[in-house]
């Protein structure tokens, strides 16, 4: 049933990216409401900063408003359009500030949280993911999740984990060559 | 295959956000010269974009809103804003992009056909537009900035069209910050790129630098009257 509600919610992403295009900026207040709190969640975990996240979201919303027009549904879903405008500004301005590492915990056991379990499998991909995501080894499972949420990089990640730099690189191939396999199946 | 194996993990890799350095330089390259490579990031983003539910959601600050509603705000609030803001090197003020795109949208209402094609080149790493195309009468293209780009003084821009299916860029020549008026017959769905060469444009006819900018043609219906 909650996989219906995501469909739903992701349709009325969909037809308000179409307004927005139009130039309807009530549209885009309401795309605003409804994925403000998410995407600054997201841009808060890579930046850590809850200033560089606002700088990250009002690039992001900018990008999405000037770009709207070429977000296409038969190339991805709106959902991920939308996570992808904030996470690579995210991204690029935590990679351009060549942070600091130490000091910088992160979540324990994140993928257990029954909240953020729930939210991952909502969606039909989501479910999906999961699924492939318990049949990688714990420790390379956390590999893939930090990269993705916390936003750490390949180095980043060696220091964070204390492991060498050639085994989180080959862990981290490997682990995405196992998923993709997974996801095809 | 393997060879195309190893793009598409990079294409994963750049998507999941664990690149650096050279590596996400190298795919941000491909994303604008690749549609093979652009296509495995669009998959990939599919893919694993479930996974930033682990990211609890947070209030935005409050003001933020208000901040986006005034960068978005129309031509005739925008334009009058000074352009002098400090720019970073190789970014665009964002209220200058505005400005000038809202004054090309209002020159295309007033001067063009009912269709014409534009195309904004964003910065491949993110970011708003920095630079404006769009197609006048058939064969001519007008590129102009939408923001100060600061060139090094012994590096010039050079601009380059991938029509759609095509592997190989074409030049367009040597793009001036202040931007340029050319001949060139170009279809919708073109990529537009903007790469940065030696002084007098890449010696090889294929881009050598990086590629700074990118972003495909359009077309875009003008309602007349």
């Amino acid at each position: 049933m909650s996989a219906t509600i995501r469909a739903d919610a992701s349709d009325e992403t969909a037809a308000l990216l179409h307004r927005c295009a139009g130039g309807d900026r009530a549209a885009f207040r309401l795309l605003y409401d409804r994925w403000g709190s998410r995407l600054y969640g997201i841009a808060l975990r890579i930046t850590r900063q809850p200033a560089l996240a606002a700088d990250a979201l009002h690039d992001a919303f900018l990008q999405i408003w000037q770009q709207v027009h070429r977000f296409d549904p038969d190339r991805g879903g709106p959902d991920a359009w939308m996570v992808g405008m904030v996470r690579y500004r995210a991204l690029d301005i935590v990679r351009r500030q060549a942070r600091e590492i130490p000091g910088y915990e992160p979540e324990e056991r994140e993928d257990e949280s029954p909240d953020a379990l729930a939210r991952l499998v909502s969606t039909t991909e989501g479910a999906a993911l999961h699924r492939c995501l318990k049949e990688l080894e714990e420790e390379r499972r956390r590999l893939v999740v930090m990269a993705f949420v916390d936003g750490l990089s390949h180095s980043e990640l060696a220091v964070q984990l204390s492991m060498p730099l050639g085994t989180v690189k080959s862990w981290i191939r490997r682990s995405l060559t196992q998923l993709r396999g997974c996801l095809a199946s | 295959m393997s060879g195309e194996q190893d793009r598409d993990l990079l294409a994963a890799e750049y998507v999941l956000g664990s690149l650096e350095g050279d590596e996400r330089r190298e795919a941000e390259r491909l994303l604008a010269a690749d549609p093979a490579f652009a296509r495995s990031v669009l998959t990939w983003q599919q893919r694993l974009t479930p996974l930033a539910a682990h990211a609890a959601p947070a209030a935005p600050p409050a003001d933020l809103w208000r901040r986006i509603e005034r960068d978005i705000a129309p031509a005739a609030t925008v334009a009058i804003l000074p352009s002098r803001r400090r720019v970073r090197f190789w970014q665009a003020t964002t209220a200058g992009a505005l400005a000038i795109a809202a004054s090309l949208a209002a020159f295309m209402v007033l001067r063009q056909p009912e269709q014409t094609r534009v195309a904004l080149l964003a910065p491949l790493a993110g970011g708003p537009p920095v630079l404006m195309a769009m197609v006048a009468r058939g064969d001519g293209l007008v590129v102009r900035p939408t923001a100060s780009i600061a060139v090094p003084t012994d590096k010039d821009l050079e601009l380059w069209a991938l029509p759609q299916g095509e592997t190989k860029p074409r030049s367009l020549g040597v793009l001036p910050p202040s931007g340029r008026q050319l001949t060139a017959q170009l279809a919708p769905g073109t990529q537009l790129m903007v790469s940065l060469e030696p002084k007098g444009g890449s010696p090889t006819g294929q881009p050598t630098g990086p590629v700074l900018y990118g972003g495909w043609l359009t077309n875009i219906e003008v309602p007349r009257g």
